[in-house]
């Protein structure tokens, strides 16, 4: 464990959380984290709507973002016995777990990935999604690492607090809701852009991140902007 | 009892048209609201940033008096509910901190006879033809269950919304709309429809909404899932005719002719 990095990630995390806040940003960064901090060769954030299924909410990269979408359409996986038992989930080696979730134990292995860890995000007494962290190598997680990355799912859990305004009621639900518009938001903004440039989905996504920090707006303003033709992205490479 | 909660909002929208004998309409939105939440009324205003909204419908005297009330005076929980894209909620209007926030609106909405106000922007994603409002005569508080139900409603609003522009017969290809009014609900709602609804904005040249709404008039007309021919979209599988309306376009966008490639 790398303690200067890990310092270094708790600063930056708690520097976004009270600064200019953007969600998908932050969630974004977080699972970016995961993967340099805890060993993981990926990570995903995946939220409950109020029909109770999970939504991907972030993602490390797009094989993940596609993975953890298996998961959810095949309706089994490490990631959703997770929330739904609200306990973590720790698979070493998914190889073994053929018969478990025959579907995505193949599909993690399509994707290159042999060890698989879930943890609860928890809020109050609510299971509210789950953070998911993926290895390419199956092996034993550390144990000393588990704790430090439920601090990281409870970090993201706190981070949703963060999207209350001064001007409304808050309630966790409706919390949750624009939690998940944003990333609705983004999905429409990486679309247009990745048709415009020719670009693929991963890269649309990272030429508008870069843009937002690059000229400090807040990402999913930026999104909002550009899909308005509001916001032309002047100078964006990608 | 959280699973299925779109689909059990959307029979109960589909349940108040079947009564009316019409086609499902943002009203049915609305009666279904007042029949399933502590609520006496509610009412949806088409709302936009370029062009004056106006009220779309309201249950009963109350709620149509206090929509008319915020266009006119231009503040109130439906305004800031557009404005910041967030729902507001107001259990009780008559305490100092509304009175603060929408000096005029607060007095004249306890006259009209309100006294609670819920107000929820419809949305998905950029997408915000509006706001459904709900108003109550006495303060009231919803539970979490409720505001999901309700939060379930103004998404049941939005997709009304969108569907009643598949009636312009240009939104079609071929086929023409189908006659079911099928409502299909956001439950199932997946990245790849959010990232082809905005390649849509590039290859058809036109704005967020139509790109939604030829979106699923193509899933209607062809009868496919909306998730399905959203993935074709974004793998390139499926180009979308360009726009069928003969009106010329200003901006017509890069796309030719023929729906299917490759």
């Amino acid at each position: 464990m790398d303690e200067q990095l890990l310092a270094r990630t708790f600063v930056e995390l708690a520097d976004n959380l009270v600064a200019d806040f953007d969600l998908i940003d932050f969630l974004r960064l977080l699972t970016d984290r995961c993967v340099s901090m805890l060993d993981a060769s990926a990570a995903g954030v995946l939220l409950a709507d109020r029909n109770g299924e999970l939504r991907v909410m972030a993602a490390s990269d797009e094989q993940v973002r596609l993975l953890e979408l298996f998961q959810l359409q095949s309706d089994e996986g490490p990631c959703l016995e997770c929330f739904r038992t609200g306990a973590p989930v720790t698979v070493p080696d998914l190889r073994t777990q053929a018969d478990r979730w025959p579907h995505f134990a193949e599909a993690a292995r399509l994707c290159g990935f042999g060890a698989v860890q879930a943890l609860p995000m928890r809020l109050r007494n609510e299971v509210v999604g789950a953070l998911n962290l993926f290895r390419a190598a199956p092996g034993p997680f550390d144990p000393a690492a588990t704790p430090l990355a439920q601090a990281l799912a409870d970090v993201a859990t706190i981070s949703l607090l963060q999207q209350r305004s001064a001007h409304r009621s808050t309630v966790l639900n409706e919390q949750l809701q624009t939690a998940l518009n944003s990333r609705v938001l983004i999905e429409q903004a990486k679309g247009k852009l990745a048709e415009r440039q020719g670009v693929d989905m991963e890269q649309a996504f990272t030429a508008l991140r870069d843009y937002a920090r690059a000229h400090n707006r807040r990402l999913a303003d930026l999104a909002h902007a550009f899909i308005e033709g509001a916001e032309p992205l002047p100078g964006l490479n990608t | 009892m959280n699973a299925g909660r779109s689909a059990r909002i959307t029979l109960l929208v589909a349940e108040q048209a079947a009564r009316r004998g019409a086609r499902v309409g943002v009203v049915d939105v609305c009666t279904a609201a007042v029949a399933a939440l502590p609520v006496g009324g509610a009412g949806v205003s088409a709302m936009s940033d370029t062009t004056a909204c106006h009220p779309l419908c309201s249950t009963d005297v109350v709620s149509e008096q206090m929509e008319e009330l915020q266009l006119t005076l231009g503040e109130g929980p439906c305004i800031d509910a557009f404005a910041f894209r967030l729902a507001v909620l107001t259990p009780d209007l008559r305490t100092d901190e509304v009175r603060a926030r929408w000096p005029v609106f607060a007095i004249s909405a306890i006259e009209a006879g309100a006294a609670a106000v819920f107000a929820l922007p419809l949305q998905i994603g950029a997408i915000s033809p509006g706001v459904l409002a709900l108003y109550a005569d006495a303060p009231v508080e919803l539970d979490a269950e409720e505001l999901a139900d309700a939060l379930a409603f103004a998404d049941a609003a939005t997709l009304v919304l969108l569907d009643s522009r598949l009636e312009e017969p240009d939104a079609f290809p071929a086929e023409g709309p189908p006659r079911d009014g099928h409502v299909e609900d956001l439950g199932g709602y997946r990245a790849e429809i959010d990232q082809a609804t905005g390649m849509l904005t590039v290859q058809l040249g036109v704005g967020i909404e139509e790109a939604l709404v030829r979106l699923r008039a193509y899933a209607y007309a062809y009868g496919r899932r909306l998730a399905d021919v959203a993935a074709d979209v974004v793998a390139h599988r499926l180009r979308l005719p360009p726009d069928p309306d003969p009106d010329p376009d200003p901006d017509p966008g890069p796309g030719e002719g023929g729906a299917e490639e490759g």
